[in-house]
C-alpha cells in the first residue's frame, strides 16, 4: 500500500492544523460540520478578478470555450429573456444622475469579479482530500461548467482538459447535495507521492492537506499563502 | 443643474475630486431569502424592509468598491463580518414588473436624501454617523421563473460646484514615517476596542512625529481646538490610488454644514486595512486635502445623486436569472442531464447525448415491459414519452410494473396510460409525457360487428398512424403477438425506428425491426427488399423462430444491413391471429419470471440508444455474437438486430436474420396493399382468419413444414 493514501483521522489532522495556521494568517478557513454527523469539511470564500481575454465568459448567448461545446442543458429552455424594464424608466433625472461630476466610473470590462466559495472533503473511495468549489457573478448567479473553464489559466486549462477524466467537472456535493465543480482526485496519489517521499529526506513532516492544496488550489484561483509552511509543519495542536 | 456642471472648465475639473460609487454585491443566499420571506413573510405587502449590508476596506486592488448582501441581510440586528462595516438600507419589494417599473425612483431618491440632509442639519448624523452610509434596494421577484429584477441606489448629496483638491491624493507611506504607520494602526485598533466594534466607519484624527490620536465625530468639539486643518478619517472601501469610495461623499457635506464656515482645509485619510498572507498593512492608505465650499445657509436639500448604472453602463435595474439554481424543477433537469454528462466526461468522450435526449419514444403497452422501458428511459434523460394501452391497473399489477401502487388498483383501477404519465411526472417532472387509453386493432380480432365498433377502429388506426408519425422510436411492449402487427406494419411504412421486446417463461427476444429504405420509388425498394434472400436463405433464415435460435449468429447471416434485416413477424410461417385461443395448453402458462421483463425492458433501451450512437442509425449492419472479439461499431458497442436471453442459462445471443419476403408485416406485398387501400385493406385483416394475411403473401404454400413457432408473447400480465 503506498503511503500517499490518506485516511480519514490524519485528514482531520492535517485540517485541523491548516485551520490554526489560517487563524493565524486570517486567510479565512472554517469548518463546517453537518448537523447530525460527524462528518464536515473545510470552507472559504474569496473574492477573485477574471480577466476576460482567458475566454468568453459573459457572452450570454452561448458558451463555447467548452472543448466539446454541448447544448444539453441550454436546449432545456432557456426563456427569452424580458425587455429590459428600464426602458420605461428612463426620465430626466436618471439623466442628471449620468452627469454627476462627483462619480468616478470605472471603465473596465476587461475584468469580471466572481465570488467563489471552496470545499475541501474527504473522499474516502480515493484516500485523498477533494476539491468542490462554485462561483457566483455578483449578482449572485452561479456559473455553468461551461463559464467556469474560461476562468481557468489558459496554461492550466488546456492541460486539464487534455487529462483523460477532463480533471474539473461538475459533480453534486456529497454532503450538501447541491452541484459543485470539483477536482476530480484520480490523480492525487500521482503527484502526492513524490511530495511525500521527498518529505522525510527533508525532515519534517509533511501537512497532506496543505502540501496538496498548494497544488491543486491556484488552478482554481485559490492561493495558499506561503506562511502556512514556515510555521505549520511544526505546529502541534495545543 | 446641467449648465452647472458644464460651467465647470476642464483645467479646474481635474482638480475635481471624484468618488468610486458602490457596486452592489449579491451573494445567492441573499434571493434564497428573499424568496423565502416574500412567500413566507411579506406575501403581498409592499411597504419597505429595513434590510442591512456591509462593505469591506481591505480587497486587494483591482477589486470594485462593493457593498455586500448576502443571506443575513434581513437579520438587521444580526452580526456583521468582522472588520467590515455595516450598511442600513431599506427594501422595496414590488409585487410585479408593472409596479416595480412605476416607481418613482426620483421621489425615492429624494426622500431618502432628504433623511441625510435632516440628521446633517440637526447633527443626529455626529451621534449616528451610519445614517450617511445608507441604500435603497428596489426588487421585484418573478417566482414563477426566478427572475429577480433590482436597482440599488446609495443617495449622495452633491456639492453644487463639486470639491476642489488642494492637495491631490498620494498613499500614506510617502507622507508617514513608519513610526507614525504603526501608531494609525495602534490608535485604530484602539478606537474600535473602545467601541466593542471591529471597524469604525468615520473617524477625527491628529497626529504628530511618534503619536497618532484619534476619536470619534461627536466628540469634535473636545478633540479639534485648532479649526484651521484638520484631519479625518473614512473607512474607505475603494481600492483605486487616485479615488475615495462613496462613504466619504455625505460625509464631506456633513463636515461642510457643521463647520464648513470655519474650516479652510480638510484632510482626508482613505483607510485601507488589508492583510495579505498574514501580513496586516494600512500603508496604502490614501491622504489627500480638499477645500470644503461653504453651503447656502437655507435648509433647501442639496442636489442628490445615486442609483446604481446596470452592466451595460446606463441607467437602469438589472435582471438576473437563478432558475438554473433555484427552480426545484430545474435542479432535477441539470442534476440528470450531469448524471449523463458524467457518463460522457469520464467514460464515453464521443457519446452523442443529445440524439438520446431529443429522442421521441412512443412505448405501446404500460404493464411490466411497458413501465421497465419508460424508467430506462428516463434514465437517459429521454423527455418525451408518450404510452399507449387500454388496460386498467390490476391488484396483481404493482409489484411488477414498477410505476403503479396499491392505491391506482382501487376502485376498478385506473387507465395504465394515464397512471404511468402521472406518475413519470412525479418521478421526474421535466419530461413530457401523454398517455392513450386505446386499444389496437388486431388481425383475426373482427372489428365489424357493427358500424359503431367499424369507425372506433378506423379511429384507432388514424390515431396510431398519427402518433407513430410523431415519433422517432416504437417500442412494441405487448402482451399478445397480434397486437404488435398493425402497428409493425405503419412503422414499417412510415420508416420508424421499431424496438420490440417479448417475453416467455424464463425466455425473451429485445430486437430491432428493419428499417426499410426510403420511399424512393415503389420500384426500388421493392428490388432491394423481397429477392435477395428467398431464393437461397430462406429456407434456414426465414425459418421459425425456434430453428434461428438453435443456430445463433450463425456466419452465414453475418453483416446484414439495416434495411434487410426482418422484422418480429419475418420469423413467423403463421399469420397473427387470435393467439390467446390458438395456444396448447403449454403455451397459456402466462407467467415469466419476474426478472425478466426488467432485464428485456432495460436491453430494449440500450438497444435503441446504441443504434441511435451509430453513424447510421437504424441502417446500421447488424452485430452478431461473433462480433464480440471485433473493434466495435459504436462508442457503446455492439448494434445487434436481436437479443435472444436464456434466463435458464444466463446466457444472452446475437442472432441476426435477413427479412422475410413472405413476412405477414414488413413484406413489400403487404406494405403495397396498406399504402394502396389503407383502412379498407387492415379492417379485411382484422376481420379474416390468419388464412387472409397467409394467402396474401404465399404463406399458404410454405405450410408443408408446420412447425408450431415459439410463443415469446407470454406475459404475467394476462389472466389465466
Ligand atoms: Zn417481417
Amino acid at each position: 500500500m503506498s503511503c500517499s493514501v490518506l485516511d480519514e483521522e490524519q485528514f482531520r489532522l492535517s485540517c485541523q492544523l491548516l485551520l490554526q495556521r489560517s487563524d493565524q494568517l486570517g486567510d479565512g478557513w472554517s469548518w463546517e460540520a453537518v448537523q447530525g454527523s460527524e462528518e464536515g469539511y473545510l470552507r472559504k470564500t474569496a473574492l477573485r478578478s477574471v480577466p476576460s481575454d482567458w475566454g468568453p465568459l459573459h457572452d450570454q448567448k452561448g458558451f463555447s470555450s467548452h472543448p466539446q461545446p454541448q447544448t444539453l442543458c441550454d436546449s432545456t429552455g432557456h426563456e427569452k429573456e424580458e425587455q429590459d424594464p428600464a426602458a420605461s424608466t428612463g426620465s430626466d433625472f436618471l439623466r442628471a444622475e449620468e452627469e454627476d461630476a462627483g462619480s468616478y466610473t470605472v471603465t473596465n470590462s476587461s475584468s469580471l469579479v466572481l465570488q467563489y466559495e471552496y470545499h475541501i472533503l474527504f473522499s474516502c473511495s480515493y484516500g485523498a482530500p477533494v476539491l468542490y468549489f462554485r462561483a457566483f457573478t455578483l449578482e449572485g448567479r452561479s456559473l455553468a461548467l461551461e463559464e467556469m473553464w474560461s476562468t481557468i489559466h489558459p496554461n492550466y486549462r488546456l492541460c486539464l482538459q487534455n487529462c483523460p477524466l477532463n480533471a474539473i467537472s461538475q459533480q453534486e456535493h456529497p454532503l450538501l447535495g447541491q452541484p459543485f465543480f470539483f477536482f476530480h482526485p484520480c490523480r492525487t496519489e500521482e503527484f502526492m507521492g513524490p511530495v511525500l517521499q521527498a518529505a522525510p529526506d527533508q525532515g519534517r513532516p509533511v501537512n497532506y492537506v496543505l502540501s496538496w492544496l498548494s497544488v491543486v488550489g491556484p488552478v482554481v484561483g485559490l492561493d495558499v499563502p506561503l506562511q502556512y509552511c514556515t510555521a505549520l509543519h511544526s505546529t502541534k495542536p495545543d | 443643474m446641467a449648465s452647472d456642471i458644464s460651467g465647470a472648465s476642464l483645467s479646474s475639473e481635474d482638480l475635481k475630486l471624484q468618488f468610486a460609487p458602490f457596486s452592489s454585491a449579491l451573494e445567492a443566499g441573499f434571493w434564497h431569502q428573499l424568496t423565502q420571506k416574500k412567500l413566507n413573510d411579506y406575501r403581498l405587502d409592499e411597504s419597505p424592509k429595513c434590510i442591512k449590508g456591509y462593505y469591506y476596506n481591505g480587497d486587494p486592488v483591482g477589486l470594485p468598491t462593493r457593498l455586500t448582501l448576502e443571506f443575513s441581510a434581513f437579520d438587521v440586528d444580526g452580526p456583521t463580518p468582522a472588520r467590515c462595516c455595516p450598511a442600513l438600507g431599506m427594501l422595496y419589494n414590488t409585487n410585479t414588473l408593472d409596479a416595480f417599473k412605476a416607481v418613482d425612483k426620483k421621489a425615492l431618491l429624494e426622500k431618502e436624501a432628504k433623511e441625510i440632509w435632516e440628521a446633517i442639519q440637526s447633527g443626529a448624523a455626529l451621534k449616528n454617523p451610519s445614517v450617511l452610509c445608507r441604500f435603497i434596494l428596489l426588487t421585484f421577484a418573478d417566482l414563477k421563473k426566478y427572475h429577480f429584477y433590482y436597482w440599488f441606489c446609495f443617495p449622495a448629496l452633491c456639492f453644487p460646484e463639486g470639491l476642489k483638491i488642494i492637495q491631490p491624493p498620494v498613499i500614506l507611506e510617502e507622507v508617514f514615517s513608519p513610526k507614525q504607520i504603526s501608531a494609525l494602526q495602534e490608535a485604530y485598533d484602539g478606537l474600535c476596542i473602545k467601541r466593542g466594534i471591529t471597524a469604525v466607519p468615520f473617524f477625527l484624527m491628529k497626529y504628530a512625529d511618534d503619536a497618532v490620536q484619534m476619536a470619534l465625530l461627536e466628540d469634535w468639539e473636545a478633540f479639534f481646538t485648532d479649526t484651521k486643518k484638520i484631519t479625518v478619517g473614512v473607512y474607505d472601501p475603494c481600492t483605486l490610488s487616485q479615488h475615495p469610495g462613496w462613504p466619504l461623499r455625505n460625509l464631506l457635506v456633513l463636515l461642510a454644514k457643521q463647520w464648513g464656515s470655519k474650516l479652510d482645509l480638510v484632510e482626508v485619510l482613505c483607510f485601507r486595512d488589508q492583510t495579505l498572507q498574514g501580513n496586516r498593512s494600512i500603508q496604502h492608505s490614501v491622504l489627500f486635502q480638499v477645500k470644503l465650499p461653504e453651503l447656502p445657509n437655507n435648509s433647501v436639500c442639496l442636489k442628490s445623486v445615486g442609483w446604481e448604472k446596470n452592466p451595460k453602463g446606463a441607467m437602469g435595474p438589472r435582471m438576473v436569472n437563478l432558475s438554473e439554481c433555484m427552480d426545484p424543477k430545474r435542479l432535477a433537469e441539470s442534476s440528470v442531464d450531469l448524471n449523463l454528462k458524467l457518463m460522457r466526461w469520464r467514460l464515453v468522450p464521443s457519446l452523442d447525448l443529445d440524439k438520446v435526449v431529443n429522442t421521441k419514444c412512443l412505448l405501446l403497452g404500460a404493464g411490466t415491459l411497458g413501465c421497465n422501458v419508460a424508467r430506462t428511459l428516463m434514465g437517459w434523460g429521454v423527455r418525451h414519452i408518450t404510452f399507449v394501452d387500454n388496460a386498467k391497473i390490476s391488484y396483481s399489477n404493482p409489484v411488477r410494473q414498477p410505476l403503479y401502487e396499491f392505491e391506482d388498483c382501487l376502485g376498478g383501477g385506473k387507465s395504465k396510460a394515464t397512471a404511468a404519465v402521472d406518475r413519470l411526472t412525479k418521478i421526474f417532472p421535466g419530461v413530457s409525457a401523454e398517455g392513450y387509453n386505446m386499444s389496437i386493432p388486431m388481425p383475426g380480432h373482427p372489428v365489424n360487428f357493427s358500424q359503431a365498433t367499424l369507425s372506433q377502429a378506423q379511429k384507432d388506426v388514424v390515431q396510431l398512424e398519427k402518433l407513430i408519425s410523431e415519433h422517432d422510436v416504437v417500442f412494441l411492449l405487448m402482451d399478445t403477438r397480434e397486437s404488435r402487427w398493425l402497428p409493425t406494419v405503419i412503422a414499417a411504412s412510415k420508416r420508424k425506428l421499431v424496438v420490440n421486446a417479448a417475453l416467455g417463461f424464463d425466455t425473451f427476444v429485445v430486437m430491432r425491426h428493419g428499417l426499410k429504405k426510403p420511399h424512393v420509388s415503389q420500384s426500388v425498394y421493392a428490388a432491394t427488399d423481397s429477392s435477395t434472400s428467398c431464393s437461397s436463405a430462406s429456407s434456414s433464415s426465414s425459418t421459425p423462430a425456434g430453428a434461428a435460435l438453435s443456430v445463433p449468429g450463425s456466419s452465414l447471416f453475418s453483416n446484414i444491413p439495416g434495411h434487410k434485416l426482418g422484422c418480429y413477424f419475418c420469423n413467423d410461417v403463421v399469420a397473427p391471429g387470435d393467439s390467446t385461443r390458438d395456444r396448447t395448453l403449454d403455451q397459456q402458462c402466462t407467467v415469466s419470471r419476474p426478472g425478466l421483463a426488467m432485464i428485456a425492458g432495460a436491453l430494449a433501451v440500450e438497444l435503441m440508444v446504441s443504434i441511435l450512437q451509430h453513424s447510421e442509425g437504424g441502417y446500421a449492419v447488424a452485430s452478431s455474437s461473433d462480433d464480440r472479439m471485433n473493434e466495435p461499431p459504436t462508442s457503446l458497442g455492439l448494434v445487434p438486430h436481436q437479443i435472444r436471453g436464456f434466463l435458464s442459462r444466463f446466457d444472452n445471443v446475437l442472432p441476426a436474420s435477413l427479412a422475410f419476403d413472405k413476412c405477414t408485416a414488413c413484406s413489400p406485398v403487404v406494405l403495397d396493399h396498406y399504402e394502396r387501400e389503407g383502412f379498407s385493406f387492415l379492417s379485411k385483416v382484422f376481420n379474416s382468419s390468419h388464412s387472409f394475411l397467409e394467402d396474401l403473401t404465399g404463406l399458404t404454400l410454405l405450410h408443408q413444414e408446420t412447425q408450431a413457432a415459439e410463443i415469446w408473447d407470454m406475459s404475467d400480465d394476462e389472466s389465466i
